[in-house]
């Protein structure tokens, strides 16, 4: 009965051959492969000459596992254990075939090896696009910045010609300069949202917020720009809608411009109409959709998919203008509001943009009363106007705020070339407030700053700082927070925007009998 | 003068070390790639020069990260092994430094020449910058898919071999 054993399970398996030192066949029982006796065994399989180092280095016994064959073409895996035999001149071979055992195995190590070199060149590619990302949004702030600095005086001096007498036809020239200005602005905040969305570095802010004034702020705004342009506007506010609701106005308010602005840029005839309902009342939270419809030159079908791709733009004859990265805007921003955003458009008659955005209804919908102040010049003129330093290296710059804060009349203005003389005129002159530019020779405005902070002078360390800079990048806002600064604005510089944040410091400086909290940097 | 020499084919898996042995000895080439377990043994008799040939019995051993884990049966006996990376995947020669160490502890009469593998995916001077920071001198870079290189490192490794016998 073993015998029979054997023969069924252990002689179909093993094979037994029995070579000299010349590596020729004494004998073998051909149980796997047929092997001619007096034959040369390397001329079976070149494995064989691997006998040559056992019999050079007597190797009394050793094992050679999973050796690949082919075989009258058929594949197997062999383990291989030599033995010397006992005369010294003869080597004992069994071969032990594993086949079944080792196909399973290579089943298995093809999965793992397969999927770890998958995750390797996953990693590799992230690697990489993590440089090319890094590198493009470094490149993007740098150019974002040496195109501020220029933009900022053209900006800022367009601003101080409109207030000197000029004639209607040179007032009409300056406001073409100046909406052109504000585009190529525009364009360059486009660039820095996008960059900031692919590092995923835009957060999305909710707040209370009066949504019915801003939306009709907003239709009011396009009701004039389609006027303009002789064609109709329509506006729809659902009265279901709620006066107070929670949500990111500045992000709703980006995706809306952007959908106007390109409804208004592409329609030529007819009108644009712009709806704003709900589905749903009573709740907590409620879906608003938003919808601009425009009678426009419309989207080619083959072209839908691409629209959202960044400067892809439809006409591309230049007629139309603009950086083509509107809405690709409008795609990231809806994603980053979990909204979806939709399109219908037929070629030559027009397109449908429509997004829903989740808000949260206000529980307190009164409106507080603000009790503003209004800013009167000549009410300054007899107090003693409060004291502003300024560091500021560029000479282009300095006129233009000298002129700037000159028509405001309300502050006194010294500047300093560098944060080094800003650290010295503190020391000597007593001042309310500081503006400091980022970059500056010698010392930045950030140095500056955290060594204000660190005065041990209490009237100096508590100052109000102001960082004024064409740098844009969130990691610029977050140093500056971090060096203590008070308020962050960018250039080119919106003189409203500047004044109303120096009014809004000094008067929280006073109020807090000069203890300043740090607040947050300025939107 | 005719001899046969052992050489061994190390590296990481997926490398290419079965594909550049194949498009040596029988020059074909597939994309697919299939896992090498245990060995794999094929020869080659390579011609020096008129009165030289050397037959190459070429192991072909199963990948790996972990150089010490190498069965020494495998490498047993080389004459000479080839150390193959693959030059799109840095993880395959990031450790380069450290096996060749491993391997001139273990083997130190053994040469070892370096091959940069695929090297049709990359570009060559980005490699040759990689291999200079970790201070590697490599032997030829190579890509089985377009036979760049192939035939000429087994002929530089049978050459040496005849020198060295």
């Amino acid at each position: 009965m073993l015998d029979n054993l054997r023969q069924d399970f252990i002689n179909k398996t093993t094979q037994l051959v029995v070579v000299n030192r010349e590596l020729e066949v004494v004998d073998s029982d051909n149980n796997l492969f047929d092997i001619s006796k007096n034959s040369d065994i390397t001329d079976f399989h070149p494995f064989f000459f691997a006998l040559t180092t056992i019999f050079d280095e007597e190797l009394q016994e050793e094992t050679f596992f999973c050796v690949q064959m082919e075989v009258l073409g058929k594949h197997y895996f062999i383990d291989i254990k030599t033995y010397i035999g006992e005369d010294g001149d003869t080597l004992v071979l069994i071969l032990n075939d594993l086949t079944d055992h080792y196909k399973t195995v290579h089943q298995i190590k093809q999965v793992r090896n397969e999927s770890i070199i998958n995750f390797n060149i996953s990693q590799e590619l992230n690697q990489q696009l993590e440089i090319q990302r890094s590198f493009k949004n470094k490149f993007l702030a740098n150019v974002s910045h040496e195109i501020r600095t220029p933009l900022n005086s053209i900006v800022g001096f367009i601003s101080v010609l409109e207030n000197t007498e000029i004639s209607r036809e040179q007032l009409d020239v300056l406001h073409i300069i100046k909406d052109s200005s504000k585009n190529l602005v525009t364009i360059l905040d486009d660039l820095m949202d996008i960059s900031k969305i692919e590092a995923g570095k835009l957060d999305i802010k909710k707040r209370r917020f009066d949504f019915r004034e801003f939306v009709e702020k907003l239709a009011k705004t396009y009701q004039i720009r389609t006027d303009d342009k002789r064609l109709s506007f329509d506006f729809e506010l659902s009265s279901k809608i709620p006066r107070f609701l929670v949500g990111d106005h500045l992000r709703i308010n980006q995706v809306i411009v952007n959908l106007l602005e390109n409804a208004l840029k592409y329609t030529h005839q007819g009108g644009i109409k712009f709806s704003v309902t709900t589905s749903s009342v009573n709740a907590r939270r409620i879906p608003v959709t938003f919808e601009v419809t425009d009678t426009g030159i419309g989207i080619p079908k083959e072209k839908l998919d691409s629209i959202f791709d960044s400067f892809t733009q439809l006409e591309k004859r230049g007629l139309f203008g603009g950086s083509g990265l509107g809405l690709s805007i409008v795609k990231q921003l809806t994603d980053l509001l979990e909204s979806d955003l939709e399109v219908k458009s037929v070629e030559g008659e027009g397109s449908t943009f429509s997004f829903t955005v989740f808000m949260g209804v206000s529980h307190n919908q009164k409106k507080e009363k603000v009790a503003k102040k209004k800013r009167d010049k000549k009410d300054l003129k007899g107090a003693k106007r409060p004291r502003i330093l300024l560091g500021e290296d560029v000479e282009v710059n300095q006129l233009l705020m000298m002129r700037l804060f000159a028509d405001y009349g309300a502050y006194s203005l010294d500047i300093a070339k560098n944060g080094e003389r800003v650290v010295e005129y503190l020391d000597r002159f007593p001042y309310d407030l500081v503006i400091l530019d980022l970059t500056m020779p010698v010392m930045d405005g950030l140095d500056a700053a955290v060594q204000i902070r660190n005065s041990s002078n209490k009237k100096v360390s508590k100052l109000p700082i102001i960082a004024l800079t064409a740098r844009t990048s969130q990691e610029e806002q977050d140093a500056a927070k971090e060096a203590g600064m008070n308020a962050y604005l960018t250039k080119p510089i919106d003189a409203d925007l500047l004044f109303s944040t120096i009014e809004r410091l000094l008067s929280r400086y006073k109020r807090k009998d000069k203890v300043l909290e740090i607040s947050e940097e300025e939107e | 003068m005719s001899v046969s020499k052992k050489i061994v084919l190390l590296g990481h898996f997926g490398v290419g070390k079965s594909s550049l042995l194949r498009r040596f000895v029988e020059n074909t080439f597939s994309d697919n790639y299939v896992v090498t377990i245990g060995v794999h043994i094929m020869k080659k008799e390579v011609v020096v020069d008129a009165s030289n040939k050397v037959t190459l019995i070429i192991w072909d051993v199963e990948g790996t990260d972990d150089f010490t884990k190498y069965r020494p049966s495998y490498l047993m006996g080389a004459s000479s092994f080839v150390y193959v990376f693959d030059a799109s995947r840095p993880v395959t020669y990031g450790d380069l430094k450290f096996n060749l160490g491993h391997l001139k502890e273990k083997h130190p009469n053994v040469p070892v020449h370096i091959i940069g593998n695929k090297v049709d995916l990359v570009d060559a001077n980005e490699i040759k910058k990689a291999l200079e920071e970790q201070e590697v001198q490599h032997s030829y870079l190579s890509s089985a898919k377009t036979g760049e290189n192939v035939e000429q490192l087994f002929k530089d490794v049978a050459a040496q071999l005849l020198e060295n016998a």
